[in-house]
This record gives structure tokens, C-alpha cells and sequence, in this order.
């Protein structure tokens, strides 16, 4: 029996799981709704004083962005589970790994990205200077499709559960701290005239490491939750 | 080398024998974890003199560090025992996994509430972001996630297996949580308890606090066998010697 | 003695943040020395009673009592 090289299947895969995203379009611009409302919050809680904003901004949008990113998190897998072509996925001759890897991709792609578009825009709202936003960019760059491999491994970990939603935040804290800290410092010392590679280049590391083992341990885990 | 011990091993991860095992051992170690608790609260609360600094207010240290320990030593056992059960699928080695969840949580919920008893004082706040606190917060954290998912599942030993994974998870990110946030701020006053160099408090406070650690160690082992116990029980609810064991508790 | 036993309990003005940390401290674990106790009563229960169930159920294929007698 001869089947699909890995390349072509995980392009097709990645086109599948793009054409899906696009016919739900709805779905793309809630976390971007979310992100903007919380943002516009933030000055009304804390009132229009430009200094304190603009000190908490980089942090504010940064937060805003990952809670934008678990909202959409939950259904990363969701519609694959209930209509069988998850384990359609498994069974089909090609490593599980890379193809879940296209998926995570296709996610990251749908529903963080555009928030990075937007990213600019949430935090101009709070008066980030501008000076910073390309650290800010460069830092959500690396730290959103960090989340979403993380992420990944936990939806996947939940696959077979009956209900996930608030287990999968607490699940996801822990592994979002670090990512968090770094982000952030990076952000902090920017803005501060400091410089804010070390940081960058931790979240890349972090970021090159996930790249080639969150996959593997995201098809592990959905073995693991799927098995019955 | 003696073959019998992989062998008694063996024996011993079969659910009955385990039971009954855990059976004999819980007496034992529940007895010894009262007896040098009670020793150690006497030298802790009564024995020991007030710091010279400190004054009566540091004698929290005497289950503060022991909690500490344990909720640290128990994630390292439960990620053992998951690692076990899932390269060898011992069901055995998911039960202990599981049931020791709880158990440092316990342990960890105690670490965080005396510390910050302690640190109300100590500090002036009962809570600062430096790394040791931090990375025990994520500790609860982990606990939670793993026996939160171990509950979510219908199938008890599917939920324990992802559960299981997560612990390992947990285990290469708690490193990862305590450097960054040492990277990020640190406040905390430096480690004082030494075990393999010279320790820096006085021998009068140091045998309560290590006779303290040992007595949490064997409570540990006496509430960990009671909890595998009666998961045994729950596990193999169809088996004949579980139905025996009812059927016996019954006409009583 | 009393004086003595009274200074003991005021832990040199601290009693507020000692008292408190160990009374957590056995709280918590008397907690989870209880929690499987009560597990493994539950348990059983139950395990008795799908015997029972099933016990009837077995009598009533031998054609002896169709259904478990009324309580």
C-alpha cells in the first residue's frame, strides 16, 4: 500500500483546518473582541492617568492577548473529537506528531495572530510608547505560539474528559508563568532603556525547544486520553 | 544479586497482596508518625528557646519546613510512580500516583498558609512574589490540575494515565517556574537548613525540626497506604476478594 | 505553674500567628486521615448493596422468587 509522502499531507492538513477556520469566520474575531473590550476596561478601572498606563501597558496587553488565547484554546481540537477525524488523524499512516503539529499551526495562525495585528492598536489605547512596540511585537512573536504548543499538550490531555473549560486555566497556569516573566521583562526593560535580549532570547529558546517537543508529547497525551 | 526482590515486587503490585501489605504496614507507620510528632511538638513548642532574634514566633519553622519538604518529596513520588505506571502500565503505580496527589496538596496548602502566618510577621505582608513562594503557589497549583483531570474522566484508569502524564509535565516545569521567578525578583531570606553541610541553627531547634520531618514522612506513608487501600477497593469493585473483604466488614 | 502554662500559651506575644499555623497544620491532616475512611464506608456500602442486587437477581433466574421480597 503506498500512501501520501509526510509534506503533501501536512500541507493538505494545514489547508483543511485554514478552509474550516475561514467558513467560521465569527470564530476568528471573538478573541479579538475580547482583547479589545478588556483593554478598553483597563483606563475606565484605572482611570486616564497617562503615566500609570502607560507603565502597566505592556503588561496589560500582554495578559489580554494570552487570556484571548485560552478562550480560544478550548476548542482547539473540539470539532475533530466530535466528528471522528481526530482519530482518523491517528490511525492514518503518517506520524501523528508533525500532522498535529500542522494543526497547532493552523490554530496559532487563526486565532493568534490576529491578535498581534491588533496588538498595536490595544496598546496605543493605553499609551505604550512607541519606542517599545517592537519589543512587544517580537516578545508576543515568540510567546503566543509558545502557548499555543503548551496549550496544545493539555487540550489534548483533556481530549477524552467530560468537561474541561476552567480545568484547562488551572492546568495552563503553571506552564504560562514562566512564559509570562520572561514576555514581560522583556517589555519592562525596554521600556526602561535597558536592554531586553537576554529575556527575547530565553522565550526563543523556550520557543525552539516546544517547536520540536510539544508535538511529540501532544500526540502522546492524546494517545494517552484517547485510548479506550 | 538476590532474585527474589523483583520478584517480591512483582508479587507485591498485585492488587490483593498490596492491600493486605498496606494493611499490615498502615498500623506501624501511623503509630510512629504520632509518637515522634508529639516528641517533636514537645521540643518544638517547649524544649527549644525563643530565637534571639525572632522570638517565640519562629517555632511556625518547626511544620512550616516540614510541610515544605513533603509537598516537594511527594510531587518527586508521584512523578515517580506516574512515570511507572505509564511506560509499565502498573495499575498500581497510577493508584499510588493518584492517591498521593491529594496528600501533597494537603501538605503544600500547609506550606503556603503557616508561611504566610510567618511571613505576616517576619515581612510585614503575608504574601511577596520572591521565587520559593511562587514556585509553592504553582506546586498547588500542579496538585490541583493532576487531580482535577484524574476526576474529569469517566474512566477512572484513562483519567489516571493523563493525569499521570500531566505530573511529569508538572515535574520539568516546577525547575523552570523557581528560576524564572528568581530571575525575576528575589526577596526571600537565604536557606538555613543545610542536611549535607554545616546548618546554621542551633542543635536545640534542629532535632525537633528533623524529628518533625521524619514523623511527616511517616504519615505519609500510613495515610498513602489507607488512600490506596480503599482506592483498591473502588478499582476492583468485581473482583472476588474485594466482594470477600465486603462481605466480611457487613457481619461485624 | 499556671503563670508558666500561661506564658507558654502567649508564646511570647506571638500566640496569634503560632496557635494558628499548627491548629492549620493538624486540621489539614486530620482531614486527610478522614477523607478515605469515609471513602471506603461509602464504597463498601454500595458494593454491598450491587451483591445484594445481584444475589436476588440470580434467585429470581432459578424461578424461587421472582422478584426480591417487599422490605
Amino acid at each position: 500500500m503506498n500512501h501520501a509522502p509526510l509534506a503533501p499531507a501536512c500541507a493538505a492538513l494545514l489547508r483543511r483546518d485554514l478552509t474550516l477556520a475561514w467558513r467560521q469566520r465569527g470564530d476568528i474575531a471573538l478573541p479579538v473582541l475580547y482583547a479589545l473590550i478588556v483593554s478598553t476596561l483597563f483606563p475606565f478601572a484605572l482611570g486616564p492617568d497617562l503615566a500609570l498606563l502607560q507603565r502597566i501597558a505592556g503588561g496589560a496587553v500582554l495578559v489580554t492577548v494570552l487570556l484571548a488565547m485560552l478562550l480560544a484554546l478550548d476548542a482547539m481540537f473540539r470539532s475533530d473529537i466530535e466528528d471522528g477525524s481526530l482519530e482518523q488523524l491517528m490511525l492514518s499512516p503518517q506520524p501523528l506528531a508533525p500532522m498535529l503539529g500542522m494543526k497547532i499551526l493552523a490554530h496559532w495562525l487563526t486565532t493568534a495572530l490576529p491578535l498581534i495585528v491588533i496588538a498595536p492598536l490595544l496598546a496605543s489605547l493605553l499609551h505604550l510608547p512607541v519606542a517599545v512596540m517592537p519589543v512587544l511585537l517580537l516578545a508576543l512573536l515568540l510567546a503566543t505560539p509558545l502557548i499555543s504548543l503548551l496549550g496544545a499538550v493539555l487540550v489534548a490531555l483533556t481530549a477524552g474528559s467530560r468537561r474541561s473549560g476552567m480545568l484547562l486555566a488551572l492546568m495552563l497556569l503553571p506552564l504560562c508563568v514562566p512564559v509570562v516573566i520572561f514576555a514581560a521583562g522583556a517589555l519592562a526593560a525596554a521600556q526602561q532603556g535597558l536592554p531586553w535580549i537576554a529575556p527575547i532570547a530565553w522565550l526563543g529558546a523556550a520557543l525552539a525547544l516546544a517547536v520540536v517537543l510539544a508535538p511529540l508529547a501532544c500526540a502522546a497525551a492524546l494517545r494517552i486520553a484517547l485510548d479506550s | 544479586m538476590a532474585k527474589w526482590i523483583p520478584l517480591w515486587l512483582h508479587k507485591l503490585s498485585s492488587p490483593p497482596t498490596f492491600y493486605a501489605f498496606a494493611g499490615k504496614v498502615r498500623p506501624w507507620a501511623i503509630a510512629l508518625a504520632l509518637i515522634l510528632g508529639v516528641i517533636a511538638l514537645y521540643g518544638a513548642l517547649v524544649l527549644a528557646p525563643p530565637d534571639y532574634q525572632q522570638g517565640d514566633d519562629y517555632r511556625i519553622i518547626f511544620i512550616h519546613v516540614p510541610s515544605a519538604w513533603m509537598s516537594l518529596f511527594i510531587y518527586a513520588v508521584m512523578g515517580v510512580s506516574a512515570f511507572i505506571a505509564l511506560v509499565w502500565r502498573i495499575k498500581l503505580a497510577e493508584v499510588v500516583a493518584m492517591e498521593s496527589a491529594p496528600i501533597g496538596a494537603a501538605f503544600t496548602f500547609i506550606t503556603l498558609v503557616t508561611g504566610s502566618l510567618w511571613g505576616e510577621r517576619m515581612w510585614g505582608t503575608w504574601w511577596t512574589w520572591d521565587a520559593r513562594l511562587t514556585s509553592e503557589l504553582v506546586l498547588l497549583f500542579l496538585y490541583l490540575g493532576v487531580i482535577g483531570l484524574y476526576h474529569s474522566f469517566e474512566d477512572r484508569r484513562q483519567g489516571a494515565r493523563a493525569a499521570a502524564f500531566l505530573a511529569i509535565i508538572g515535574i520539568i516545569n516546577v525547575p523552570i517556574v523557581h528560576f524564572s521567578v528568581q530571575w525575576w525578583n528575589t526577596l526571600h531570606q537565604g536557606s538555613t537548613v543545610n542536611l549535607f553541610g554545616k546548618s546554621h541553627i542551633a542543635t536545640d531547634m534542629l532535632w525537633p525540626l528533623l524529628t518533625m520531618m521524619v514523623a511527616t514522612k511517616a504519615y505519609y506513608v500510613a495515610s498513602l497506604c489507607g488512600r490506596v487501600r480503599t482506592d483498591l477497593l473502588a478499582l476492583e469493585g468485581g473482583k472476588d476478594w474485594v466482594r470477600k473483604i465486603a462481605a466480611a466488614e457487613k457481619s461485624r | 505553674m499556671s503563670g508558666s502554662f500561661e506564658s507558654f500559651l502567649a508564646m511570647g506575644g506571638y500566640a496569634a500567628y503560632v496557635w494558628p499555623s499548627y491548629a492549620v497544620f493538624l486540621l489539614v491532616l486530620l482531614a486527610d486521615w478522614l477523607a478515605p475512611a469515609f471513602r471506603r464506608r461509602r464504597i463498601l456500602r454500595e458494593l454491598r448493596g450491587r451483591m445484594a442486587r445481584q444475589s436476588a437477581r440470580e434467585r429470581g433466574k432459578d424461578g424461587a422468587a421472582p422478584f426480591p421480597p417487599a422490605p
